[in-house]
């Protein structure tokens, strides 16, 4: 850790400046059991639901049961300290992180304390962590597009800004990835990112920062984690906190996307302390508001009109609406969406994206089932050029997988089928990407026209790929301004269709590939 | 102990709604110190936890003991705690009874705890101060406790306002850490 010693004089100055040693009354209560991070206090009659209770040994929890003699409170950190017997004290306040743009390129832990060993995050504001979602009049409707750089998800379920896309599937099926791609490919985009990492293994989200920062990421991202390892209550809150670190941009009139990566994890955590607080179980053991942890985290993803940022930022911000996109990412049992957490946060979210096992082995990654993966609002975001062009992706898969199953048995086809089933094998192949590698707009359009209008046809499926790449790369090279006029106007006149059409025949008759 | 004061709570208040209706509220209050006193007792003690004393024999050993000092409604407070096993609660609910009292009396104790034995005078001013500023009567008890370090601790109720040199050196220490 690398501290300046005119820092640490400084942050010591002002804060003996600001110490005041006025003696306040406080509520005191004494600890009667401790058990697995959770501990009962008798006393504390004036607990607030969700105060911070202070222990000895600058240990703090969380007041979650409020009962007639006694507050049931869960231990942020370590509880090994704490005895029967201690006095602790109620605080006064309720659970707060630091926000602002000084956590940006951090990684921090559910409390907003920095992991990372760059010092400290000097976070001018701090936020509580559980708020209220805006209600219905400060909200507007999902209208610009996330582009996640990923072809099958920008055509076939768009996400736009303000939205909550689910991504679920079995383990290794690529969630991580698909979210870790779309957060690399928001780089000049506007957006600040916040992955939130539940209960995973420490090595593996070492590996996504690692990942991050290679691509560049980290200058616009903000890394919340809560390992395996980190206590229950820290993993339940993970979720809230980073959700409080996106909302500061959302309510300034920015933008912001946050990846909950997993909220099974989540689940578990919360299931673990209500257990052990003695809450009832309910399906699956989890207990009864379980929906509910996940409703009131992802309703705080929204997009704000003028008018709400206006008044929330006291006019300083004007005529600029603010959004916060959720991506939660759900871990399925072999494929079970009907299980209790994946049918809950499926009925929340605004659409999903469905990952498969066997699409998975079979190549196509990343591996989404096109039928079953919808988007119900990114429609209305999607950028004019694919919206254009990728209709005709979703249909020709549809097609071709029925057909696929019907032609297994037939042993000759007619013609009109023989193609549709080329066309469908085509589009498979062309939908598969490489990890860490998101298309800009104009390279998404420049395949989806040349897959549209039949220039793959002649093309073998397994070098469809590499003639992909060398297209893009020929395209910047020889045509670098008509593909920059796709990228800044997002749209295709019919002037620059033909153009581009041109330029494809240009390619396939000068070059191999 | 939060647990026991769940289970002694309606005794308690059974007891004293009763000696309050029949305004005998000293008398109660006699009582169940006095009955409290006889169960705290270590042979009375071993007694009650002995699981082969047979209830009305417990009974008839615990009433023999308190002699005259029960009248009617106390005997009946006894052989109901028998009855329902409660017996050993007994000290606590004199306990939350008295603490009832105290709050129908609108009185509040408040523990005094300081670094050097303060003046009559000052414990005065100071249970004036208390006074006024909870509303109620104050009942001060003064302890005195070097480790405090410096200035006083008053604790009332779960209400706890520490103005000791060693809580505010404790809050020094936070603070600095962050």
């Amino acid at each position: 850790m690398q501290l300046s010693t005119s820092e640490i004089s400084e942050l010591i100055k002002s804060r003996l400046e600001n110490f005041s040693t006025s003696a306040e009354a406080r509520t005191q209560g004494t600890v009667i059991s401790v058990t697995d991070g959770i501990v009962r206090i008798h006393g504390l009659s004036n607990a607030m639901a969700g105060e911070m209770i202070e222990f000895p040994g600058n240990t703090f929890g969380l007041a979650l049961n409020l009962e007639r003699d006694s507050v049931g409170a869960v231990v942020m950190g370590d509880y090994e300290h704490i005895t029967e017997g201690d006095t602790c004290k109620c605080t006064g306040r309720i659970l707060e992180v630091p926000v602002g743009p000084e956590l940006i390129g951090r990684v921090v832990n559910a409390l907003g304390q920095p992991i990372d060993g760059k010092g400290p995050v000097n976070a001018k504001m701090t936020d509580k962590v559980e708020k209220v979602a805006p209600g219905v009049i400060a909200r507007k409707s999902v209208s610009q597009p996330v582009q996640t750089g990923l072809k099958s998800i920008d055509s076939m379920v768009p996400v736009g800004r303000g939205q909550r896309e689910l991504i679920i599937g079995d383990r290794q099926t690529g969630k991580t990835a698909v979210a870790v791609d779309t957060i690399i490919n928001q780089k000049g985009q506007n957006m600040t990112c916040i992955y939130v990492a539940i209960g995973q293994k420490a090595s593996t989200i070492a590996n996504v920062v690692r990942k991050l920062e290679e691509n560049g990421a980290m200058a616009y991202t903000i890394v919340v984690a809560a390992a395996a390892s980190d206590s229950a209550a820290l993993q339940f809150l993970a979720p809230y906190a980073g959700c409080t670190m996106g909302e500061y941009f959302r309510d300034r009139g920015e933008d912001a996307l946050i990846v909950y990566d997993d909220l099974t994890k989540q689940a578990i955590a919360y299931r673990q302390i209500s257990l052990l607080l003695r809450r009832p179980p309910g399906r699956e053991a989890y207990p009864g508001d379980v929906f509910y942890i996940h409703s009131r985290l992802l309703e705080r993803a929204a997009r704000v009109n003028e008018d709400y940022v206006e008044k929330f930022t006291k006019g300083k911000v004007k005529g600029k609406t603010g959004s916060l996109t959720a991506l939660p990412v759900i871990e399925t049992a072999a494929g079970d969406v009907s299980a209790f957490v994946p049918t809950n946060v499926i009925s929340i979210t605004d659409g999903q994206i469905f990952l498969e096992t066997d699409l998975f082995n079979a190549g196509i990654r990343p591996a989404i089932n096109a039928g079953i993966s919808v988007s119900r609002v990114g429609g209305a975001a999607q950028t004019k050029v694919i919206k254009k062009l990728g209709g005709g992706v979703r249909l020709a898969l549809a097609q071709y997988r029925e057909l696929a199953a019907f032609a297994q048995f037939a042993s000759d086809l007619d013609e009109a089928t023989r193609k549709q089933l080329d066309r469908g094998r085509m589009f498979t192949e062309l939908m598969k990407q490489a990890q860490y590698a998101p298309l800009s707009i104009s390279d998404m359009a420049l395949t989806l026209l040349a897959a549209n209008k039949g220039y793959f046809d002649d093309v073998p499926v397994a070098r469809a790929l590499a003639f992909e790449a060398a297209l893009h790369s020929f395209m910047h090279s020889k045509y670098k301004n008509l593909m920059d006029k796709i990228e800044t106007t997002k749209d295709l006149g019919g002037d620059d269709e033909k153009a581009v059409e041109a330029a494809i025949q240009d390619f396939k008759a000068n070059n191999a590939y | 102990m939060a647990d026991a004061i769940t289970i002694v709570r309606p005794y308690a208040v059974a007891a004293f709604r009763l000696a309050k209706e029949k305004k005998t509220l000293p008398k109660w209050s006699e009582m169940l110190d006095f009955a409290a006193a006889v169960a705290l007792d270590p042979q009375m003690k071993a007694v009650i936890d002995n699981p082969k004393v047979v209830a009305g024999d417990l009974e008839r050993l615990f009433l023999s003991v308190c002699e005259k000092k029960l009248d009617k409604a106390g005997e009946n407070m006894v052989k109901l705690l028998v009855e329902y096993g409660r017996l050993a609660l007994l000290p606590e609910v004199a306990q939350a009874f008295e603490e009832l009292k105290a709050q129908d009396e609108g009185m509040l104790e408040a523990e005094i705890t300081a670094a050097v034995k303060p003046s009559d005078s000052e414990v005065k001013a100071l249970v004036k101060r208390l006074e006024s500023k909870f509303g109620k009567k104050i009942e001060a008890s003064v302890k005195v406790d070097p480790e405090i370090i410096g200035g006083i601790k008053i604790v009332i109720g779960d209400t706890v306002i520490d103005a000791s040199v060693r809580g505010q050196l404790q809050e020094l220490a936070y603070a600095l850490k962050g």
